[in-house]
């Protein structure tokens, strides 16, 4: 590491301003290997981060009900859920600011402030599901949540606390790496290889075709991998990184490396919930799927599934919060940077903690009705994320913002498909919650 | 300014949160963007949508809660 001193240009004169450290290279090789680690990170924090405790109920219920039948549609998300975030990333590049901001500018107060009541709502109820994961699968492991919930809170709001965005982003990405232990809960448990890789490459349906109970779970597969609250975090987190315009393609490789990891293992998490399903246990949550998977594979298994669990939810919960305490910022024009110590951006910090502190006591109230938390969050999150990616699509066309970085023709047919089948997703989702009676099961009974 | 050549055998990389901050987009003096008619009258249809969605859920929710 070298140190320069900053080259103040004399007025009015056009001089080269010097950065102020720099890391000396000799090949080209290993300048691009060392600028991509260091642009490296909110791509995977955003991608790794989506398979929060929803996610993981979500994929393990799938598996633990269809088998590998549905591995299929989880591989189809893999380019989606890249195009929308490469977006995201060329719109926060551009523009050096979060996406609450630029709907706010752009858009006006009225739409800026409806997009971010959607959030902070949306955000605040899946920050319970969260919590309540942990408080789950801590009990399945004999701590006792009234000392785990408010331990995994405090360390939560300790990992944003040291004015340093470097510092977080280590601590997260070393919590993001993690996740490679679904690749040796699913190697341990796991189908014959030939079936795995049938379930992905090829489409097929389950015994007993097309049900609303499959669609529902197809759905929610959809909603889980595609989150409203990862078009604001990625892009606050690139502005509040500095990515520079000669770090896109960088940051494009570490989006599509964060989209593989992730979605890999969510194919591993359903294999896990699909070994379940073989050995016949019938599927509740993914805290009792580890117990059962335990019994015949070995206490670690177990207790590697209920620690993963525990870290998605940590992951789910450090994006979510920040993504609601940037885009709260920006908005307000708050100082709103991990960068910043808490003496100077208190608002930001305080709505941080506000958020985990206030999601950490709902979960400890005895009673409180969580499962229906988790079915709104599921629905509200379905039914805004397509409203969420017009404004984003509209932004990507905004020449006059983005010039060079906008949309071309064929990222626009791409995302108005993507954008139409969520929109019918999402209202076949909200109808079938809203409405059970109106898709009646085979046999009749309510379908939710 | 994202690596700076000193010599044909010697490049610089400099983390972004050390560099030089860039010059981006002006969104202050862009203004609102200006918006057809008919985009205007979308979003105002998606956000009624969204809103009648959101009463929707909220009204099942409580009504389960029972």
């Amino acid at each position: 590491m070298i140190d320069k001193a900053i080259a103040m240009p004399a007025p009015g004169v056009d001089a080269e301003v010097m950065p102020a450290r720099g890391r000396v290279v000799k090949s080209k090789w290993t300048r691009d290997l060392l600028t991509f680690l260091m642009v490296f990170g909110p791509g995977l924090i955003v991608m790794v981060a989506d398979n929060d405790a929803g996610a993981v109920s979500t994929y393990s219920q799938a598996g633990a009900q269809y088998g590998t039948h549905l591995l299929w549609v989880v591989l189809l998300l893999l380019p989606v859920t890249y195009f929308i975030q490469e977006m995201v990333v060329r719109l926060g590049i551009a523009t050096g600011k979060g996406h609450a901001a630029m709907i706010y500018q752009r858009f006006g107060k009225w739409w800026g402030l409806f997009s971010l009541l959607d959030l902070e709502l949306v955000n605040f109820l899946t920050l319970v599901t969260e919590f309540a994961a942990i408080n789950l699968a801590l009990s399945k492991m004999g701590i006792d949540p009234r000392y785990g919930v408010p331990l995994a809170a405090a360390g939560l709001v300790f990992i944003v606390l040291s004015g340093s965005y470097r510092r977080w982003e280590r601590t997260v990405v070393f919590l993001c790496l993690l996740d490679f232990a679904w690749f040796f809960i699913a190697f341990r448990l796991g189908p014959p290889m030939g079936q795995m890789v049938h379930g992905a490459l090829i489409p097929s349906m389950p015994a007993g075709g097309i049900t609303p109970e499959l669609m529902f779970l197809v759905i929610a597969i959809v909603g889980t991998t595609i989150a409203p609250w990862q078009l604001f975090f990625q892009q606050s987190c690139i502005a509040d990184k500095r990515l520079r315009f000669a770090d896109v393609k960088w940051a494009r490789l570490d989006t599509f490396l964060g989209a593989c990891i992730t979605i890999t293992a969510a194919l591993c998490i359903m294999i896990a919930g699909a070994a379940s399903h073989a050995h016949g246990f019938r599927f509740t949550d993914p805290a009792q799927l580890a117990a059962d998977v335990g019994t015949y594979a070995g206490p670690w298994v177990r207790n590697a599934i209920l620690l993963m669990m525990i870290n998605a939810a940590v992951l789910g919960t450090t994006a979510i919060s920040l993504s609601s305490a940037w885009a709260y910022g920006e908005v307000r024009g708050w100082p709103h940077s991990l960068q910043l110590p808490w003496r100077e951006a208190p608002g930001f910090y305080l709505l941080y903690l506000l958020s985990v502190a206030a999601a950490a006591a709902i979960v400890l109230i005895p009673r409180a009705p969580l499962q229906l938390i988790i079915l709104g969050v599921q629905v509200l999150a379905g039914v805004m994320l397509p409203s969420a990616i017009i404004f984003l699509q509209l932004l990507l066309n905004d020449r006059e913002l983005l010039g060079e970085f906008s949309n071309k023709p064929w990222n626009n047919w791409v995302n108005w498909t993507i954008i139409i089948v969520l929109f019918v997703l999402s209202l076949i989702l909200a109808a079938q919650v809203a409405a059970p009676n109106l898709f009646p099961s085979p046999a009749g009974g309510p379908t939710t | 300014m994202q690596t700076i050549k000193t010599n044909n055998n010697h490049f610089v990389v400099v983390h972004p949160l050390d560099d030089v901050p860039e010059t981006k987009v002006d969104m202050e003096a862009l203004g609102p963007m200006p918006m057809t008619r008919s985009v205007r009258l979308s979003l105002l249809s998606l956000r009624a949508y969204l809103v009648l969605m959101v009463m929707l859920v909220v009204y099942h929710v409580v009504m389960l809660a029972r």
